[in-house]
């Protein structure tokens, strides 16, 4: 996994409601925890 | 995912947006959202090309073609704050990263601003409808349009008794298509579908 510290790399993605999400459009005013998981129906 | 939800307010006041990802189509995160009652942060999906962005944070195992279960925490500077995996097995403890969210929020002097409230329909919104019934089907169809599916319930008050009597108890009429938003009903077919619409436009 990449290293605390640095730059965070961006993406832009659809989400369950089909919008489409970027990092840039949100660091800039909020921080951001990314929940990474392996499949949907799986716990936390 | 529903530990996350109860927290979200939590998050919220630390100024940190939460956003879940996978490996999963759009369509399997709105059927899975739907099955939770809505999930009010967006799930994004890492699909294709598949696990690209796990791999950019060193994070998609390769062999099981999935996404490893790991959090990362970035500042609104866009650095990466704290990066950690509990395996694909493990299980996340959510009041942990709340406090971890709430020390970098407490840590970052640059600016920031509150996480907006979700912009979308609130949790437990329901849609009721009605078999062979064209203004239910117009309803169905905006449901479906606008990838709503995930966000709120749908409920058919000709095959599912307890579905009728919530929806005469919640109006006093079996009256469908109707759209439950915050337990108030509306009814007309074209209010309904405006409502989809309008919580659509401010998404966007």
């Amino acid at each position: 996994m990449i290293a605390e510290g640095t730059k965070a790399p961006g993406f832009t993605l659809k989400d369950h409601l089909g919008r489409e999400i970027s990092l840039d459009s949100l660091t800039g005013k909020h921080h951001v925890m990314l929940l990474f998981y392996p499949l949907d129906f799986t716990p936390t | 995912m529903p530990e996350t939800e109860a927290l979200l307010s939590r998050f919220g006041a630390a100024n940190t947006q939460v956003l879940g990802i996978s490996i999963d189509s759009v369509f399997c995160h709105a059927n899975w959202a739907a099955s939770l009652g809505g999930v009010s942060f967006p799930l994004l999906s890492d699909f294709h090309p598949k696990g690209a962005v796990a791999a950019s944070y060193g994070l998609y195992l390769e062999k099981a073609g999935i996404t490893d279960r790991a959090t990362v925490i970035i500042d609104a500077g866009g650095t990466v704050r704290h990066i950690s995996s509990v395996t694909p097995a493990g299980g996340r403890d959510i009041a942990e990263l709340a406090a971890l969210c709430e020390k970098v929020d407490q840590e970052y002097s640059g600016p920031k601003e509150a996480v907006p409230s979700p912009a979308t329909f609130p949790r437990g919104s329901t849609l009721y409808v009605k078999s062979s019934c064209g203004h239910s089907l117009k309803a169905m169809n905006a449901l479906a349009n606008f990838h709503l599916g995930g966000a709120i319930i749908l409920k058919n008050v000709t095959d599912d008794p307890a579905a009728k009597a919530e929806l005469v108890k919640l109006g006093g009429k079996d009256q469908a298509p109707c759209l439950v938003v915050d337990g108030k009903p509306l009814y007309e077919a074209d209010d309904i579908v405006k409502a989809m619409t309008d919580s659509v436009a401010y998404l966007k």
